[in-house]
Parts: C-alpha cells; structure tokens; sequence
C-alpha cells in the first residue's frame, strides 16, 4: 500500500514536471508570435511583397518588434501587407515611416525592415498606414546583368572584327601593321624627312652668317640675355 | 492423368487453399481487431472506472520508461547536431543549427523515436503480460468471477498508454534540445539563452500541436495492438513470445504508417 502511493506521488512529480516543460514551451512559442503581449495594427501596400510571408518578422533598428498578420491583394499592382507590432515600441515609429522588404542573411526568411521616419514627425497610431520604399529585387539586378552583358557581347563583336580588320591589313592601322610596302614608303618618308631637316639647318646657319638677316639674329640674341637677366 | 501433372494440380490447389486460408484469417483478425477497438471506447466511456489500475499503469508507462526515453532523447539531439553542424558551416550557416534541430526533434523526431521506444519497451511488456495472463486462464477467471476484465486490463492500459505518451515525448524533445545545446556547444560558444531563443524563434503552435495529437494516436495504437495481441492470445505458452513479437512489429509498423497519413492531414489542413 505504501509502494503504491510513492508510485502514486513519483507519477504526479512526472506529471507536473512534464506540464510544465509543455507550459513553458507554450509560453515561449507563444511570445515569439508575439500572442502574450500586447499589439497594435498598421499596413503598408507593396507593389511586389518580393516572397514576404504570413508570420515574417518585422524589424525595427534592428530589433524584431512583430510580425506579419496577413498579406491581402489589393489589385494586380497592389499588395497590402497587416503588421503587429509591439505596443511598447509604437512611440519609436513615426506616420512618415516607411516598410522596405529586405532577406534575413544570404539565405535566411523574408523579413519587414520599418525605417523610423522623422524625429519631429508624429507618433504613428493603430490601423495607420505607413509608405513603402521599393526594394532592388534580385530579377532587376538578373535583368541589369543582361543588359550589361548583352553591351558587352557587341563591344566584343566590334572589336573582333577590329581586331581581324587590322590582322587583315584593312584601313590605315591594319597597313602599317601589316603591309610592308606600306612601311617602307614610311621609312622613306622618314629618311626624306631626316635629309630635308638637315639641308633646312645648313640653310639657317648660312641665314645667320648673311649680311642682310645679321643684325636680326644679334638683336634676338640681346633680348634673349636680357630675359636670362 | 500423369504423375507429374498430379503432383501440380495438388500443389497449385495447396497453394490456393494457403491464400484463400491466409486471407481470410486477416479479414477475420481485422474484423476482430475492429470489435475490439470500438469496445475500447465503449468501456471507456462507460463507468465503473479503474481509477487505480489506471494510475498504476501510468506509472509504469510514464515513470518506468521515462529513463530510456531521455537518455535516447539526450543522444538522438547531441548526435543531430554534430551531424548537421559540418553541412550548415559549409554555408556559414551555423547559427541555424538551433532553429533547424528544434523544429525536426519538436515535429518528427522526438514523437517517432519515443513512440518506437515504447512500441518495443511497453508493447511487448502489455503483450507478454496479456498473453500469460490468457495462458494461465487469469483473464478467464475474472470472467467467470463476475469483474469485467476488459475495462480493467485493456481500457487502463491503452489509455494510460495514450495519455502518457504525449507526456513523454515533451521530456523526449526537452532532452533533445539539451543534447542538442550540448553539441552546439563541443566546437562552439553559444550561450544557454541565445540558444533556445534561436530554437524557439522558429517554432510555432503548428509544430508542437500536431506533434502532440500525433503522439496521443502512437499510444492508442501501441496500447491496444498490444492488448488486442496479448487479450486474444493462444498456443500455450509460445503464444506468449508471438504476442509480446506481434505487438512490437504491428505496432512499430502502425506508427510509421499513421506518421505520415498525420503529416498528410497536418499539411492539409495548415496550408
């Protein structure tokens, strides 16, 4: 009889610890959907939710100060996001507030980043709604990488085409890199051009020594010296 | 007729006479297995009720498996995250070891592996216990007496089964969820409260209720596949063996098969 209410007593110890494990989950489960506390309402309308799903968290500076109630469409532009927030944090959020839909991590949840808004603008109040900043969805940044690329593939082209142009010794670049007629017309018109500069000095030297441009030549001289001077 | 053509026509007959006899044992066992299963509820609800046995089964259930059930608990979480950790830190993705173990231990581990536990522990003790007590014409003795032996053994027992199952996978997955802590804890630094905030950051009521339903079905089933296999049990004493046997494999069997008909349902009815 005595062994049978000590198993009596060690079941009710198990039951109770047991319930209040389950309790304690409950309740911690229950907190972090925010059920315990106390909430208020706002909304936002998004022209694309990007992902966001019933039960995403919301962010405030970081914090997490709610969730995501419901997501309903509006039209084929618009999606209306119902927000639960902390009442305690409602004096931090401003009515020009605004919602831009951002990823929590390389890979993590679709969460709800709200921006304060201005320091002098007025605390928000329930069923307010707040503005919406379009976020750069990953497709924009897909659909800009194709433009780039598709650019890309053109300047290449050209460039090939260039590129056989000059190997071919079509237009002006291509001959002097490869027409060698070309090169030796040149360098014949360099030596043309060697030989006239030294005939060119020979005729100055013999302009300095005549009795006509002398005088000249000795008057830039002086003015040169005085420069120096 | 030939000799060898005989010897076929005798043996395709044995061979159908096997099926037709084979069958229609089931048919018959599935038949009974079903009167048993609705005289379950009936005696259930109908008083008198054996408060006391009830309790002692309980006891026997919840206390007497609750070691085995944790230490299987506490190595099954420490064992989930040291296997997990090297897959997720290839992404840089540790900090979701809690979240990611809490949900797979809250939702599917912790109610299978305890069901399965106690399939084996208390199945075959309800179903060995059961049967020698039909060997030894005790349960016929009851009859005879005038007590009602299917409310005493099989309603106390099944329910006691029922109820405490769920209670025992609560500790299971608390154990897990240590085990797990543990484990986070052997390569890394990761504080007992940032812990199971992380873990409990992605459970929700949609997890743990269907979890616990679940789990209360897993006990039904152990506790009257066992009673069905132990109550209905003959040949002596060999049929002791084949019923503490049959309850462990029907039930360990039923357990799996209602797991995923309850994610099925579960699904459905979530999204």
């Amino acid at each position: 009889m005595e062994k049978e209410s000590i198993n009596k007593i060690k079941l009710g110890i198990f039951l109770v610890i047991g319930l209040s494990i389950l309790g304690t989950g409950t309740y911690f489960i229950g907190e972090s959907n925010q059920l315990f506390s106390s909430t208020f309402r706002i909304h936002s309308v998004f022209k694309d939710i990007n992902g966001l799903q019933v039960g995403n968290s919301i962010r405030f500076a970081g914090m997490t100060i709610g969730s995501i109630e419901s997501i309903n469409m509006l039209s084929d532009t618009s999606v209306q996001v119902d927000m639960v927030i902390d009442t305690d944090k409602m004096q931090f959020i401003k009515k020009d507030a605004t919602a831009i839909i951002g990823s929590d991590g390389l890979m993590g949840n679709k969460i709800l980043n709200i921006n304060p808004g201005s320091i002098s603008g007025k605390i928000i109040e329930e069923e307010d709604f707040i503005g919406t900043i379009i976020p750069v969805s990953f497709d924009n940044i897909i659909q800009q990488l194709s433009k780039t690329s598709e650019n890309a593939a053109l300047i290449t082209g050209d460039l090939a085409m260039i590129s056989g142009n000059i190997k071919n010794g079509k237009g002006t670049i291509g001959k002097l890199f490869m027409d060698s007629v070309f090169a030796e017309n040149i360098n014949g018109t360099i030596v043309n051009v060697k030989d006239g500069a030294e005939s060119f000095t020979q005729n100055m030297n013999a302009a300095k020594k005549s009795i006509f441009l002398r005088g000249l030549f000795k008057k830039k001289t002086r003015a040169e010296d005085k420069k120096k001077k | 007729m030939p000799k060898s053509k005989v010897s076929i026509y005798s043996s395709y007959q044995k061979l159908t006479e096997g099926i037709i006899h084979r069958s229609r044992s089931i048919l018959i066992g599935l038949a009974d297995f079903s009167m048993f299963f609705i005289r379950y509820f009936k005696e259930l609800i109908r008083p008198p009720y054996e408060i006391n046995e009830f309790v002692k089964q309980s006891y026997l259930i919840g206390n007497q498996s609750l070691a085995l059930v944790g230490i299987t608990g506490f190595i099954m979480g420490l064992v989930l995250t040291i296997q997990t950790r090297p897959t997720l830190a290839e992404f840089g993705a540790e900090s979701w070891l809690p979240a990611m173990i809490s949900v797979s231990i809250v939702r599917e581990i912790g109610p299978v592996i305890t069901a399965l536990i106690c399939a084996g522990k208390v199945g075959s003790g309800i179903g060995a216990e059961l049967a020698s007590m039909r060997v030894t014409e005790q349960i016929d003795a009851m009859e005879v007496s005038g007590s009602n032996p299917f409310k005493f053994i099989v309603v106390s027992r099944t329910t006691a089964a029922m109820l405490m199952l769920p209670l025992l996978t609560i500790y299971s997955d608390a154990i897990s969820m240590f085990g797990s802590f543990v484990g986070v804890n052997i390569k890394g630094d990761v504080n007992f409260r940032l812990f199971f905030s992380q873990a409990f950051a992605q459970l929700s009521f949609t997890d743990l209720i269907p979890a616990l339903i679940k789990t209360t079905l897993f006990g039904l089933v152990i506790g009257l596949i066992s009673c069905y296999k132990g109550y209905y049990s003959d040949k002596g004493t060999e049929g002791v063996g084949q019923a503490a046997n049959a309850s462990v494999v029907i039930s360990s069997l039923l357990i799996f098969i209602i797991d995923i008909l309850a994610v099925q349902v579960s699904n459905f009815i979530i999204d």
